[in-house]
């Protein structure tokens, strides 16, 4: 296979593999269903592996991995090699996102909002165009793992990151699909 | 935006690491560059007059652009600020190899450094006429100095209506420098901008820095920009009562300026990633990103649901897709695409908003039992069929101006039990461009074929 071009492409790739061959053992007994997961679980473990935890869509996604078996082996056997406090990090980072939320409630529901009188256009245009960047960036929020608990400086930073990641775990997926498809048709 | 294609540059470079291309582009700049200095030796007088009251011993010197040798700096300042000036010039490194690269980068630092200490200078000594003047007098400087090292990018987009009015007068203000060489420090700033980025080696942090270097140039601009507007002769600067536009004392909308900034930043180079994104506004920018990364998500769960790496794979998932939604799809198709249905039917694993897969299942389940009927249903819903290397092609020829979204399932279209190809293996591929002609329904090529929505 053309190796990948750029470093992260390859780390993606060779954690991924590791990812799947924990799976290896159960192959034949699952469905096309579990499969289908655990292939995306892998890649997605994978894909923040390779992140090492220095951004916070990486962290959340191996916290949420975490929350249930299936992805506790796997973030083991994919992070174990590198940090134990990383995985500690993730862990402290559900309990800290949830503090965050409850203030964030709070602290809007004792806000007010000031209705602006006698509004000209302008002024008009513009609090329509803040509700619609208002409402934009939620969606990209509910969009990026572990955005909701970010401001939107970090948010367009982690979106930049994530992406990049995103577009590499694409191509490598792609790429090895093409290739495994060959050998598959040679056989 | 005129930037646009040298931040390109910028971000190929960081992506792809290879260094060819910047590096002749900045000789290129170095030639430009090297015109700003006939132009400014003829309006000295003007210079002169913007520096009269600190003392510079040359105040040729900050135009002296040839690269190889650093700046040389007066070193016997003896205004107040000169300490802080001093400071910095003698920062400027000595010469290497790599001296235009480390001299942006301390460029930037310093611009970044200037621009906080002008900041908290102004926060702290508050509206008072002396600072005023001390400021209106720092700033010249500052941009002066900023821009000699050929670090400033004037025409960056970074407050709509601020840099409108930004350009206007600092173009007026270097119209006496040499209006030319604009260009020149426009494509050196971003190639700085490049070079300072690309050896940090991060995409992550690119945006960081190059928000840092961009708020402190947008703010030296700033306010050059309000001291220019409101005299002409800025050698003796009047007395300010209220808050100038852009030098608003208030913390608060410093603060809030800052973030604007910031935040255009990072749009900024979000635009370099994702494809069809010439718009400038935050919410449509917004929305293109918002719908990118959805369908990269998209594709990753398509591919991890084709994926399956083995012979047998697809045949189980589309049985069951059959056996639980058989009767369901074709009734949809008469029905003219009550999609919904089959959704519910058949989609056990997969979210709603993968309609297109479960097309894209049916359409190779019913491929196997008969081609007609298959394109019936394909143009019912208004898809097409076309070979894969064509949809790739038009794939990434669409991706630089039009939303396109494109998902590559593999989904090998092997009967039961994985005894050997029966049927050629397929590759489905889903092209969501709104303005994709129709591809043409032949081309059913045997290794690979694709569904596409025009």
């Amino acid at each position: 296979m053309r190796a990948p071009r750029s470093v992260l492409k390859q780390q993606f790739l060779k954690k991924w593999m590791m990812g799947l061959q924990v799976f290896g053992s159960a192959k034949q007994s699952m469905s096309i269903l579990e499969r289908k997961k655990a292939i995306k679980l892998s890649a997605d473990i994978a894909l923040a592996a390779t992140r090492d935890g220095r951004t916070c869509w990486s962290r959340a996604i191996i916290a949420d991995a975490s929350k249930d078996d299936g992805g506790k082996v796997l973030v083991q056997h994919l992070l174990s090699p590198e940090s134990e406090r990383l995985k500690k990090a993730c862990t402290g980072l559900v309990m800290e996102n949830k503090r965050v939320r409850c203030k964030k409630i709070l602290k809007r529901s004792c806000c007010i909002k000031r209705v602006r009188k006698g509004a000209s256009k302008v002024v008009l245009a513009k609090s329509i165009s803040k509700r619609i960047v208002k409402r934009r960036t939620q969606v990209l929020k509910s969009l990026v793992p572990g955005g909701e608990f970010m401001d939107d400086i970090s948010l367009i930073e982690e979106t930049l990151d994530y992406m990049v990641s995103l577009r590499a775990q694409v191509d490598v997926m792609r790429r090895s699909l093409a290739k495994a498809t060959e050998v598959v048709n040679g056989k | 935006m005129r930037p646009c294609s040298r931040e390109m540059q910028g971000m190929n470079s960081l992506f792809n690491p290879s260094s060819q291309i910047p590096l002749q582009d900045l000789q290129n700049q170095q030639i430009q560059n090297s015109h700003f200095d006939p132009n400014l030796s003829s309006n000295e007088d003007f210079l002169e007059q913007m520096l009269s009251s600190c003392s510079w011993a040359d105040p040729k010197s900050p135009w002296d652009l040839n690269p190889p040798t650093n700046l040389p700096f007066p070193t016997n300042n003896s205004s107040s600020n000169s300490a802080k000036h001093r400071d910095l010039f003698n920062e400027t490194p000595s010469s290497n190899s790599d001296s235009n690269n480390v001299g942006f980068r301390n460029n930037f630092d310093e611009s970044v450094i200037l621009a906080s200490k002008l900041r908290q200078h102004q926060i702290s000594c508050g509206n008072g006429a002396a600072v005023s003047d001390a400021a209106k007098m720092m700033l010249p400087q500052q941009l002066l100095m900023a821009v000699a090292r050929g670090g400033l990018s004037l025409n960056d987009d970074i407050d709509g209506s601020l840099s409108q009015g930004g350009d206007g007068s600092i173009q007026g203000l270097f119209n006496g420098f040499g209006a030319g060489s604009m260009n020149g420090t426009d494509g050196a700033s971003n190639q700085s901008m490049q070079h300072f980025n690309h050896p940090q080696g991060g995409a992550m942090q690119s945006p960081n820095l190059g928000a840092q270097g961009a708020a402190a140039t947008t703010a030296v601009m700033n306010q050059p920009q309000a001291s220019g507007s409101n005299g002409g002769a800025p050698a003796q600067p009047r007395q300010r009562v209220r808050a100038r536009r852009g030098q608003a004392t208030d913390p608060h909308s410093i603060a809030e300026r800052l973030r604007r900034e910031r935040i255009a930043e990072r749009m900024k180079a979000l635009q370099e990633l994702v494809p069809n994104a010439n718009k400038t506004d935050k919410a449509s920018m917004l929305d293109e990103i918002i719908d990118y990364v959805k369908f990269l998500q998209l594709q990753v769960k398509v591919l991890s649901m084709s994926r399956l790496g083995g012979a047998a794979a697809v045949a189980p998932l589309v049985a069951d897709m059959s056996s639980e939604a058989g009767g369901d799809c074709i009734q949809a198709n008469d029905n003219g695409g009550s999609l919904a249905r089959t959704t519910n039917g058949s989609q056990t694993a997969s979210t709603n908003d993968n309609s297109l897969t479960v097309t894209e299942h049916q359409v190779a389940k019913m491929m196997e039992e008969d081609m007609g009927t298959a394109m019936q249903y394909l143009q019912g819903k208004g898809l097409c069929l076309m070979p894969i290397s064509l949809a790739t092609a038009i794939s990434t020829a669409t991706c630089h101006n039009r939303t396109s979204g494109i998902i590559s399932s593999h989904a090998p279209m092997h009967q039961s039990n994985g005894e050997g190809p029966t049927s050629p293996s397929m590759s489905v591929l889903t092209v969501q461009s709104m303005t994709m002609g129709n591809g043409g329904g032949d081309g059913f090529a045997k290794d690979a074929a694709s569904v596409s929505k025009p």
